[in-house]
């Protein structure tokens, strides 16, 4: 029965890991065609990585970095209202931050490309299609990340110590800058790190708001050339993005505990 | 979500007028999330004319046509039945790997727990594509299989349904998993012991003990689950090689190849309602129908 037991959990962590390990040997096997088991290695995959790819993927890191940037810079108010607001206002917050979330993101791609073609028939202003257009797009389903990381943050900050803070002599600004702000990081950093990651992973809205020339992100390209054939280069590119991924998880699990990031995250 | 009342807001003595300091945020959730979706509903109720025009009189002739039309009501049904081998397929797998990983007292298991969650944070299309040398016709498992010699030519793996459930419980095994695990360690294993003193079997013990008390996170995993799985795109597109149509693919094929942008917008809240409210009912159920 253990025996059989340890056996279920070494079948399923093989199962896990087995495309992140066929990736790898794709990339150095010898066959264009992908065929099991490659006859000879080789590295030349390596060096002959589409530009495409590489257009694709500096697209890919620079909107998820905007996309960071910008959601984390609009979602710290946001939850703080929301944590701390009063009115009609923070409880409409509170509703319609998260929301982004249980709304299939292929649906949002398809209601922003429609919304965007029906601006460019009022003014001519043109989002499809642009970094812009993307980036807009990504800051919407990146923002509930940022939201809900800062509200777990905020749960930590006890009021006596602005209390403290303000008795102290400290500025309501000051305070908040030298005392509440640094209580929060941890959630901000989670926050901003899935927010990230919303951005890089997604396909279902940049189908839509993405697909132009400085617009084509990494996922698109790799699903634009599937429809012709799987080339190893691909493998070699994917090879090397989840290598320096794990390196950055090690890191973020050194630094902050990888568990505590990742409550209910949802992209496909 | 906690609900933080307006006597506990006012504790904190820092007042920095937030609300104004939400008003960005606010605006892109209005121009960038309800507005478009607002859009969508609207268009919903229109008809298609020619060449992506929008147009006739509103009515619910768009969402009629899904609920009657055989080939839409494939589609639809499809979608659900991948959702739900899916999700117990995750349930079958999640429920030992949480069990493991919440009970074990192994020094491995920062590891193995590293190992469980970093699937879950590396693209989506490198984890599909990698199931490519897995599944294909000359793919490993193929190879295996014909080596062995249990079967005489290559089993189709992919380019149909059989892939994408693979690959789409490898996406969401991790969810799963870690949903379960926050409650099964919550139970103490006390409570377990003593199952065990008075008699019982381990066997028995879990089902009897672990089991029920774990309903929550069960019910919680597979609302989850399902809830992506029905809306998921990029597993079905490549694993599905274009020959697998959920409804998340065809939206996207009409509204980008045949410009149906009022019907694909009917599709596309059919979708949110299937997502959203079979997933809340299930859990709903799942938690009341016992303990």
């Amino acid at each position: 029965m253990r025996v059989l037991f340890r056996l279920l959990i070494t079948g399923i962590y093989i199962f896990l890991m087995a495309p992140f390990l066929f990736v790898a040997i794709s990339s150095v096997g010898d066959s264009a065609m992908l065929s099991f088991p490659p006859r000879s290695l080789t590295f030349q995959w390596y060096l002959q990585i589409s530009p495409s790819l590489l257009d694709a993927l500096t697209v890919s890191l620079s909107a998820a970095l905007t996309t960071m940037i910008i959601s984390s810079g609009l979602g710290i108010w946001v939850a703080l209202a929301i944590a701390r607001g009063r009115g009609a206002l923070a409880r409409i917050l509170q509703l319609l931050s998260i929301a982004p979330l249980s709304v299939p993101h292929l649906a949002l791609g398809i209601a922003l490309y429609q919304a965007v073609l029906l601006l460019w028939d009022f003014s001519g202003v043109t989002l499809a299609g642009t970094f812009r257009g993307l980036v807009l797009g990504h800051s919407v389903i990146a923002l509930p990340f940022v939201v809900r990381g800062v509200l777990a943050g905020h749960a930590q900050v006890n009021a006596s110590v602005e209390e403290a803070a303000l008795s102290l002599g400290a500025s309501p600004m000051q305070a908040f800058r030298n005392v509440t702000l640094p209580l929060i990081r941890s959630g901000l950093v989670s926050g901003a790190f899935l927010a990230f990651l919303a951005s890089f992973d997604d396909v279902p809205v940049a189908l839509f708001m993405g697909g132009g020339e400085d617009s084509t992100t990494f996922p698109l390209q790799v699903l634009a050339s599937l429809e012709f054939s799987l080339k190893p280069d691909i493998m070699a590119i994917s090879t090397l993005i989840v290598v320096v991924s794990v390196v950055i998880m090690v890191v973020l699990d050194y630094l902050f505990g990888l568990e505590r990031f990742l409550h209910g995250q949802s992209a496909d | 979500m906690r609900r933080p009342r307006s006597t506990e807001t006012a504790r904190f003595p820092i007042d920095l007028k937030w609300n104004r300091w939400a008003v960005p945020g606010l605006v892109l959730l209005l121009v960038g999330f309800v507005g478009p979706l607002l859009l969508l509903a609207v268009y919903s109720v229109f008809h298609d004319g020619a060449s992506g025009q929008v147009v006739g009189a509103a009515s619910l002739a768009n969402y009629a046509a899904i609920l009657s039309d055989p080939f839409y009501l494939k589609v639809l049904r499809d979608t659900v039945l991948l959702g739900l081998v899916v999700t117990a397929a995750c349930a079958l797998l999640g429920y030992p790997l949480a069990y493991f990983l919440a009970r074990t007292n192994s020094r491995w298991r920062p590891v193995l727990m590293f190992l469980m969650i970093t699937p879950l944070l590396i693209s989506s299309v490198i984890r599909n594509i990698g199931w490519i040398p897995i599944l294909g016709d000359h793919g490993a498992l193929n190879t295996l299989l014909l080596t062995i010699g249990i079967t005489g030519s290559p089993i189709a793996l992919m380019n149909n349904f059989t892939g994408v459930v693979i690959a789409l419980v490898h996406a969401l095994l991790p969810y799963m998993t870690l949903l379960l695990m926050t409650v099964i360690r919550s139970i103490s294993v006390d409570i377990e012991d003593a199952a065990k003193n008075l008699g019982a079997s381990p066997w028995r013990s879990f089902w009897r003990v672990v089991f029920p008390l774990s309903r929550r996170g069960l019910a919680a995993g597979c609302a989850l689950v399902f809830t992506i799985t029905v809306s998921s795109y990029t597993t079905p597109t490549i694993l599905g090689g274009g020959r697998v149509l959920v409804m998340a693919t065809f939206i996207a094929q009409q509204i980008q190849t045949v410009m149906h942008y009022a019907f694909g917008s009917a599709f596309a809240i059919v979708l949110f309602l299937v997502a959203v409210g079979l997933s809340t009912l299930a859990s709903r159920w799942l938690e009341r129908s016992e303990v």
